[in-house]
């Protein structure tokens, strides 16, 4: 390659950046568009992006920070030990949901296509959906009793769904077999294929307009820039080693907690994390596979950047995550690993925690760090069964220079609410409120944002429940002297008594009027509670946010100091 | 029936300036008229341009039949929140829907990600014990005893007005109506709006945020109202006063003061409108307007002859579920500022310089590079004609913005920076016209452009080249488009009603009785608009989608008829278009209807005004150096108005007029039409 024919201006490669960034965008709207069920469609859980020849992320549609970073693992594994470069034409597309092939759980079903230009692959564009179930033992595919992969749904390999523009039949009829919903796994699946063509087509007609050879250099420049801006961003953090550890409650089969810890070395423009003091993988599926906790590990530095960085995979470069086989964040096949996202959440509060020492202006303290994820299902006589997926939020922590917000989709993951009034014309539930907690903010100078409730409640003669959540022990902790947040906590009500239930809980039967209370917690504080400006808490009472009792005890309101 | 008298009149109140189109029916005359905005009390500035225009144009205050008013008063309540304190009843237990709202954040990697504004504090949000079911049954009745504590609370907070949100009331709107009532007769001050009336949709977050907009726009535009009737009667000035809607229509003053939420997005509908109309003339169907002035870049769409509506919109991250014009707004104008970010990024707004400071060659100060400055810099723009040789402006300081701030960190030659500078901003709009027509699954080969506003005709011919789009026309009269639009709007209603049911027939004993109350509220609307019926024309369509889906697609009905064929009719239309916008469509998978919606519209007399003849001989063009291409090259430079209608000329050519100026790349060929816009060609 000459590299007179190569040269390419940083103006000319701002707007191949920002082509390809639209393409992922016009690849986003399309399954957001045609997707079918509530947790795509709702939910936004889903994720598309653009890769280079040989599959690294070169630009993305924002949606998801687990999903993103986390896909060039995916197709670089594919195309290392199962389908190599040679044998994809353009007509394919491959699948998997493999987490032990670079995916996180099997609900994540991936989608890769290759671009094709004069013969010559040039690219592959991708797009990663959570399906609202795919088999297994818990309806939703999100129990937490598995021990094993084998027992959270159906497995699959890389394999090509689409061979030659022929759809592979036989592929399909074994998924559809395997899933409780079969059509609207289809019809999710058919909107990832649809944002696949979309998005082959925009990068298509963009390397022919810049010319293949040119493409090809430009995407390598892109990856060479952000790499750049990585380094920069790096080496403006004083160079030191700064450790920080919180712990998960259990994994759902025993009581034991689990440690999250990590040393965060800074060497001049380089970063290496080291994971090596966080506990051996679980027995229950609070694993995480180790592409899922690069994409942690990106999401975090990406996030505490003083900068905003073009986000690809030239990030990746200066950073060496340590995360030896075995441990609960790099777990070994077949160790279950549906609820991954549990170890994600709790490591990004951690590297913010080690961050905060070495950049105390801009780390907030943890978030609720946990993706309350509740399954409903409801068997009904006349409606048939619904499946209902929620995953919901809790508050931010608070920043050295701000409350946290309340109540707002934070860090590793970022869903949308449903719409209550979807769930009743669709199901037989009633809600009996959705607010904000009181109390449930970490106190602090800056105050960390509330928690929530949701009630649910069953109109029908049968249902089951499950749920995936965490936090019930080990509180969002706060920083520089700030208070952690309230813990989370599960209750059904059944004939007026209220019972607590555990953070897991798999398959159990609910009958008709039960109640099912959620309560989510808060964020951390910042700074001493009782510097809090007396206007705030003044305003936090008044609103509701801090009962008067709190504001006495917890920031001396009204108390001579 | 009495004669309506023969002046017309549109008025589109903007920040600066105040633009009115009159049409005068006795000569079918359309003239144009600008005077100043009087920002504290729009009114006055308005009655001010209307007696000067009159004086100008010999008719008599009497003489006017009707006053179209575009507004943004609403607008700019609710963007610097000077809105009265307000209450929100709720469902108790559901108090904080408006607060949490759908809890996702746009900025993925934000450690202080920007959330919706929160109007109503939480002090001010009153739970009640009620409960209607999904299906429309009530559960938990709605008791006297609960309505006076309400009333009790309420005059605690003393609010100016409450909106009211009671879960599922889009199926049964009678606890809402309850609550109304009783309000209205202990509390007659207060101003009250309920969401089964204005909105009735089925997602609880976004109907509570339409109600709250409204209910606390209520005093704000019923105020504006009274103060413009006061000054006009004061005048003897009596026309009927229509108010301009976000959905291109317009409504009755009653109307306005009731529903004022329906004004919020209304500020680019008439320039849409103008679109829509401009399309009949030209004989073009589909059309992608482009207005782009100091800030930003909007783009809406005509599909065949009819301006793309929307069934949500926002504000300030607010949603709004009401049928309005789409509009695709990037902060991409004159003003916008580019960069070079660390590590190299040459990136173009969405911060603006805005008027204050300004681009650097406004001289007021600014030092950071503009749009408007490359343009200057490249010879594009005149320094010494521009607004018409009102403003002068300074090449040097334009030049050396982007030295310093551009070429220099990019090691590059100023016109070099500056032309990367135009590129990296015609790629920027150039994409947000393709997300628009591509959301609709549409080619922008088949779109001509309409390009309007200060800033769109340096950029609107090399867009077009960008994204495959042939023909671009720069209308006459630009300046004063939006009021023409508005001009010729007609009156429009909006009616829905929500309901998720599957499209079979079995449903239609439930659908069926929807339609026809739909339809027969729309006539009543109409009636008390003083509409003759035979000016009566309702459409109406259904938003549909497969079941499960999240997003529902609205398809226009055949028939007004909802019985087996039209229901029939309906469900094909959805799968073709479903195929259309999403490339795919499962003609075996079950299909739902989620609202059915009815749009009436109202027509006023047609404005039938004598098609414009420009007379001009035509004088030869200037010559000016013009950075091209890569290099600088003398350039034909003409002035607009004196372009002889029938003459062609070849780009590359600048054509300059007051407020704006065109440039034609090479390999296009521009011409104006008698009527006076220009109609810019690619060469085939």
């Amino acid at each position: 390659m000459k590299a007179s024919s190569v040269d390419i201006s940083p103006i000319e490669l701002e707007i191949i950046y920002n082509a390809l960034t639209a393409a992922a965008a016009e690849m986003d709207v399309t399954v957001w568009r045609t997707s079918r069920s509530t947790i795509v469609r709702e939910l936004l859980d889903y994720s598309t992006a653009i890769f280079d020849r040989d599959g690294w992320n070169v630009a993305q549609a924002a949606r998801i920070p687990s999903h993103l970073n986390s896909m060039s693992y995916f197709l670089t594994e594919i195309l290392a030990r199962h389908i190599p470069p040679d044998d994809w034409g353009p007509d394919d597309i491959v699948i998997s949901n493999d987490p032990y092939c670079g995916g996180q759980h099997l609900p994540d079903i991936v989608a890769f296509k290759a671009v094709f230009q004069n013969g010559r692959r040039i690219g592959f564009v991708g797009t990663l959906c959570h399906h609202l179930d795919v088999g297994g033992s818990s309806p939703g595919s999100y129990g937490s009793s598995a021990i094993e992969i084998f027992q959270e749904g159906l497995r699959i390999p890389p394999v090509k769904l689409v061979d030659g523009g022929k759809p592979n039949e036989a592929v399909r009829d074994i998924i559809l077999q395997n899933v409780r919903q079969p059509e609207i796994l289809w019809g999710d699946l058919q909107s990832q294929l649809a944002s696949l063509q979309i998005g082959a087509a925009n990068v298509g007609r963009l390397a022919k307009k810049v010319g293949d050879e040119r493409f090809e250099h430009a995407l390598n420049q892109l990856l060479d820039r952000s790499e750049d801006s990585m380094r920069a961003v790096i080496g403006r953090i004083p160079d030191g080693i700064y450790e920080f550890e919180d712990s998960i409650d259990d994994d759902g089969i025993s009581d034991r907690p689990l440690r999250i810890h990590a040393k965060v070395t800074v060497a001049g423009d380089e970063l290496t994390v080291d994971l090596s003091g966080c506990s051996q993988q679980a027995m229950g599926p609070s694993n995480a596979t180790l592409a899922s906790t690069c994409s942690t590990v990106f999401y975090a530095l990406m996030a505490s950047s003083d900068v905003p960085i073009a986000a690809n995979a030239g990030c990746y470069r200066p950073v060496k995550i340590i995360a030896p086989p075995g441990l609960c964040v790099n777990a070994s096949s077949p160790a279950p690993v549906v609820h991954r996202i549990a170890i994600g959440h709790r490591l990004a509060t951690v590297l913010f925690g080690a961050l905060h020492q070495a950049v105390p202006e801009r780390m907030p303290a943890a978030y609720y760090a946990v993706s309350y994820v509740v399954t409903l299902q409801t068997i009904d006589p006349q409606l048939g069964r619904r499946v209902l997926v929620e995953i919901e939020v809790g508050g931010a922590g608070a920043l050295p220079y701000s409350d946290g917000a309340s109540a707002l989709s934070f860090g590793m993951h970022n869903n949308a609410n449903i719409p209550m009034e979807m769930i009743e014309s669709d199901m037989p539930v009633t809600f009996l409120g959705y607010g904000l907690l009181t109390d449930s903010g970490g106190p602090g100078r800056q105050r960390g944002g509330l928690g929530l409730w949701r009630e649910w409640r069953i109109d029908c003669a049968m249902a089951q429940l499950s749920t995936n959540l965490d936090r019930f022990k080990f509180r969002p902790f706060g920083l520089a002297g700030g208070e952690p947040a309230a813990p989370s906590a599960l209750y059904l009500i059944r004939g007026g008594t209220r019972q607590a239930l555990p953070s897991k809980v798999t398959n159990m039967m609910l009958q008709k009027g039960d109640i099912i209370r959620l309560e989510t917690s808060g964020g951390g504080g910042f700074g001493e509670a009782r510097l809090r400006a007396r206007a705030s808490v003044e305003r936090d009472i008044q609103l509701g946010f801090v009962s008067a009792a709190a504001a006495e005890s917890r920031y001396g309101y009204g108390n001579p100091s | 029936m009495m004669e309506v008298p023969p002046v017309r009149i549109g008025v589109d109140i903007g920040g600066t300036f105040t633009d009115l189109q009159i049409f005068d029916a006795r000569s079918g005359a359309l003239s144009s008229f600008k005077t100043p905005t009087t920002p504290d009390d729009a009114s006055i500035g308005l009655m001010t341009g209307i007696k000067e225009a009159a004086a100008r144009d010999g008719f008599a205050l009497a003489d006017v039949g009707y006053l179209l008013h575009g507004t943004t008063i609403a607008t700019n309540a609710v963007l610097e929140r000077k809105l009265p304190k307000g209450a929100l009843v709720t469902t108790a237990g559901f108090e904080d829907v408006l607060e949490i709202g759908r809890h996702y954040r746009r900025e993925v990697y934000a450690l202080n990600p920007q959330v919706s504004p929160t109007l109503i504090p939480r002090d001010c949000r009153i739970g009640i014990e009620e409960r209607v079911k999904a299906d429309g049954n009530i559960e938990l009745p709605l008791t006297s005893p609960t309505l006076a504590r309400l009333v009790e609370k309420l005059d605690r907070l003393h609010v100016a007005s409450v909106a009211v949100c009671l879960m599922n009331s889009y199926v049964n709107p009678q606890h809402e109506l309850q609550v109304a009532e009783y309000l209205a007769k202990a509390m007659p001050a207060l101003k009250i709006s309920c969401s089964g009336t204005l909105s009735p949709e089925i997602r609880e977050y976004e109907r509570t945020s339409t109600t709250v907009l409204n209910a606390q726009l209520i005093p704000v535009i019923a105020g504006y109202l009274e103060k413009l009737t006061a000054r006009m009667q004061a005048e003897g000035f009596s026309p009927r006063l229509l108010l301009v809607q976000s959905n291109g229509g317009v409504c009755s003053a009653a109307t306005a003061a009731q529903e004022p939420v329906r004004l919020l997005l209304s500020g680019p509908s008439g320039g849409s409108a103008a679109c829509a109309l401009l399309s009949q003339v030209l004989g073009e169907e589909n059309i992608v307007g482009v207005d782009m002035g100091g800030t930003s870049f909007d783009v809406s769409v005509v599909r065949n002859g009819r301006v793309n509506l929307i069934t949500q919109g926002e504000i300030d991250r607010m949603p709004v579920r009401l049928p309005m014009v789409e509009i695709r707004t990037i902060g991409a104008g004159g003003g916008s500022l580019a960069k070079v970010q660390r590590g190299g990024r040459l990136t173009v707004g969405p911060e603006s310089a805005g008027s204050r400071p300004g681009p650097a060659c406004y001289g007021r100060g600014g030092t950071e590079p503009t749009v408007t400055d490359a343009n200057v810099t490249l010879g594009r723009l005149d320094g010494k004609s521009f607004l018409g040789g009102d403003m002068q402006l300074d090449g040097e300081a334009a030049r050396a913005a982007i030295a310093i701030s551009i070429a220099k960190p990019l090691g590059l030659s100023v016109e070099l920076a500056a032309e990367g500078l135009l590129a990296v901003t015609n790629a920027n709009l150039g994409a947000a016209i393709r997300l628009s027509l591509f959301e609709k699954g549409v080619d922008p080969r088949e779109f001509a452009m309409i390009a309007f506003g200060g800033a769109a005709g340096l950029h609107a011919v090399a867009v077009a080249d960008e994204i495959g789009i042939k023909r671009v026309v720069f209308p006459e009269s630009a300046g004063t488009l939006s009021a023409y639009g508005i001009l010729h709007s007609d009156l429009s209603h909006d009616l829905v009603r929500s309901r998720v049911l599957d499209a079979v027939p079995e449903r239609l004993p439930a659908l069926k009785p929807m339609a026809e109350g739909l339809i027969s509220q729309a006539h009543a609307r109409l009636d008390a608009d003083a509409i003759p019926a035979h000016e009566h024309h309702i459409e109406t369509a259904a938003d549909m989608r497969y079941k499960g889906q999240a997003f529902e697609l609205t398809v226009p009905a055949r028939a007004l008829q909802l019985d087996e064929a039209t229901l029939s009719a309906l469900i094909a239309d959805f799968h073709d278009l479903h195929r259309q916008r999403f490339s795919y469509s499962n003609p075996d998978a079950a299909v739902e209807i989620v609202s059915l919606r009815v749009s009436a519209i109202g027509r006023l007399p047609r404005p039938k005004a004598k098609p414009l003849d420009v007379q001009a001989k035509g004088s030869p063009p200037s010559k000016r150096r013009v950075w091209l291409g890569g290099c600088w090259r003398e350039v034909a430079v003409w002035s607009r108005d004196q372009l002889s209608p029938g003459g062609t000329i070849d780009g590359p050519a600048v054509i300059e007029e007051a407020y704006t100026t065109v440039l034609l790349a090479e390999g296009w060929t521009c011409r104006r039409e008698k009527s006076g816009h220009l109609v810019a060609g690619r060469r085939e």
